[in-house]
């Protein structure tokens, strides 16, 4: 199938998915109201609900979760390699680290409308992104093995001054940093949303509109750069871009893992590996994905409310496992 | 007649070590050359200079007349093709659409392939003969394969000149053939320039008109391959002792005591 035809369709039937689920998820909780009831004749309660918790935390998931994927996908391109992502590179725990010692200095209001908060994230995350890619290249050319070493020395390095953080604080700021640190949807009103948004959308835009210059980066960079890519500075784009995003993503909703370690995976496995459908694929899929499991955690032991983290992690964790058995035979890395 | 490229003393270092040392190169239209020397001669860092991925310290590289960099990478993609010693596949991208990559340079941003960039392609994977292959996957095919896709691909940047690094090198003999086969009906054909270096230097004689020989980051002898081939050049840059015959118009070299 033609490259357009297929971008054209996968991108139709992933919006279509996006769209039941948000619905569905939007009807879903534990005060429960039918659609037809929410539309017609809602009462202030419902109204409240609707407005300022469902709507605002479904595409707090959409956001959280496309951006993650997209931005897994995009590092995936650049280390050349299918086992990059926020996650697994150390960037998650930098951005953690970098909202954690915001929030702990008290850093919370924000600068002309930007959070603090997000800006620290986004600073730890691209010094952990060019710290990872500094130490894992060899002779320019990204070993595997180097490369996740250093995002488990950099997640380790990030855990230990959480932990440090954590011994010195009081038993209601320890708890809520353990929460966060468990990766939560939880958000309140619209406001964290548009908050995050002024860092998402330009992120994710670089990163969509340097998806033809990533496949050409895949033969290498001297053949990339024959074809009229300027390499270094594609380079420079997607190390900013998705510190940019995942930063302020993972500064609001602390690090929600593996979503852009497995959504890139499970498309290219049933739609190929060209990033040009790859990419806006991945954030409609990881949307979707992310906004699932966020129904799931919140319903599966209502009123209870699981942290999504949870949830993803431990699919993440199968997947994982199940790729390494599966691949046994093969060369993976 | 004007030169496609041509470079004057070139000079480049890389740690501190002077890699080229005052180059002078020229490639005309429709010339094939081959390019000889020992391991760490210099053959790829001069490749990459005339390709314009590397800048040299000083000197410097004009393409038909126009400094080189000048052109900017998108025009010069479409004029000259290079392919790497050892190309990179780091996504199992079909053979078709690897070789469709070499359209980059005629497609906008926002754009995907046209019918035509297809039907290029498609010409391009006949003239290599490896049309039989457009579905499978580039990482499960062989290496001699994977060798003639990168030489589709460059084929599809409608270049009029190709600069290759061995080419050949890690391939059998049958690909090894295949391949210059390929290059020199290219340069009849198409009269596309041809610039590649070469580690196997038996075929090199065989199949190149004009040789230039590197030796420290110089050039140590260049020429009609039948007048520069001769024992004492050959045996000076290369560092061993070779005996040169030649029989029916060909040049043969092998190894000596």
């Amino acid at each position: 199938m033609n490259a357009n035809k297929k971008f054209l369709i996968s991108i139709g039937l992933l919006s279509a998915l996006w769209l039941v689920i948000a619905f569905i998820s939007i009807f879903t909780g534990t005060y429960d109201i039918g659609p037809i009831d929410a539309i017609l004749n809602p009462d202030e309660l419902s109204k409240t609900i609707f407005l300022s918790i469902r709507i605002p935390r479904v595409l707090m998931a959409t956001i959280a979760g496309g951006t993650l994927a997209l931005s897994g996908a995009a590092l995936q391109a650049l280390f050349r390699n299918p086992l990059a992502s926020p996650f697994t590179l150390g960037i998650s725990g930098g951005a953690s680290l970098g909202a954690l010692v915001a929030i702990r200095l008290g850093l919370g209001i924000g600068i002309l409308g930007f959070s603090m908060v997000s800006i620290s994230a986004f600073l730890f995350s691209i010094l952990t992104m060019l710290f990872v890619y500094t130490v894992s290249k060899v002779g320019g050319v990204v070993a595997t093995g180097r490369l996740l070493l250093a995002g488990v020395v950099a997640n380790f390095l990030y855990s230990a001054i959480v932990m440090f953080i954590q011994f010195f604080s009081n038993f209601t700021e320890s708890l809520q940093t353990m929460r966060w640190i468990m990766g939560s949807l939880d958000i309140v009103g619209f406001d964290t949303v548009w908050k995050t948004l002024i860092f998402v959308v330009p992120g994710c835009l670089i990163l969509l509109i340097s998806t033809k210059d990533m496949n050409l980066f895949g033969l290498g960079g001297d053949v990339a750069s024959s074809l009229g890519v300027n390499v270094r500075r594609l380079e420079k784009k997607i190390y900013f871009a998705t510190s940019l995003a995942a930063g302020s993503v993972i500064s609001v909703t602390g690090p929600i893992g593996f979503v852009g370690l497995i959504i890139p995976h499970i498309l290219r496995m049933t739609i190929g590996v060209d990033n040009r459908i790859i990419l806006p694929c991945s954030f409609l899929l990881g949307a979707s994905f992310l906004t699932a499991a966020d129904t799931v955690s919140r319903t599966v032991i209502s009123p209870v409310e699981i942290p999504v983290g949870i949830i993803t992690a431990a699919l993440g964790g199968i997947f994982f496992l199940w790729l390494l058995i599966k691949t046994k035979k093969e060369v993976i890395v | 007649m004007e030169k496609i490229i041509q470079c004057g003393n070139i000079f480049f270092s890389y740690n501190g070590t002077e890699v080229l040392k005052g180059i002078n190169f020229s490639v005309s239209p429709g010339e094939m050359v081959g390019i000889l020397g020992a391991n760490g001669a210099g053959k790829s860092t001069l490749l990459k200079i005339l390709s314009g991925l590397l800048l040299p310290d000083s000197g410097e590289t004009l393409y038909r007349s126009k400094e080189l960099l000048k052109l900017g990478r998108k025009e010069l993609a479409k004029r000259l093709a290079y392919i790497p010693q050892d190309p990179v596949f780091a996504f199992p991208f079909t053979v078709t659409e690897t070789v469709l990559m070499g359209r980059a340079p005629y497609i906008g941003r926002f754009e995907f392939e046209r019918e035509e960039d297809r039907k290029i392609a498609q010409r391009a994977m006949e003239t290599v003969g490896i049309t039989h292959l457009k579905d499978r996957l580039i990482s499960q095919v062989s290496a001699g394969e994977r060798q003639l896709a990168s030489l589709a691909r460059a084929l599809v940047q409608e270049p009029e000149i190709m600069i290759l690094d061995e080419p050949a090198t890690f391939l059998d003999v049958r690909h090894r053939t295949e391949i210059m086969k390929i290059l020199i009906r290219l340069k009849e054909e198409r009269g596309i320039s041809i610039v590649a270096a070469t580690h196997d230097i038996f075929s090199a004689l065989y199949y190149f008109e004009e040789i230039k020989i590197l030796k420290d980051g110089a050039i140590f002898a260049e020429g009609k391959t039948k007048t520069v081939v001769t024992e004492d050049i050959l045996s000076a840059a290369y560092g061993i002792n070779v005996r040169v015959k030649k029989d029916k118009g060909r040049v043969f070299v092998f190894p000596s005591d």
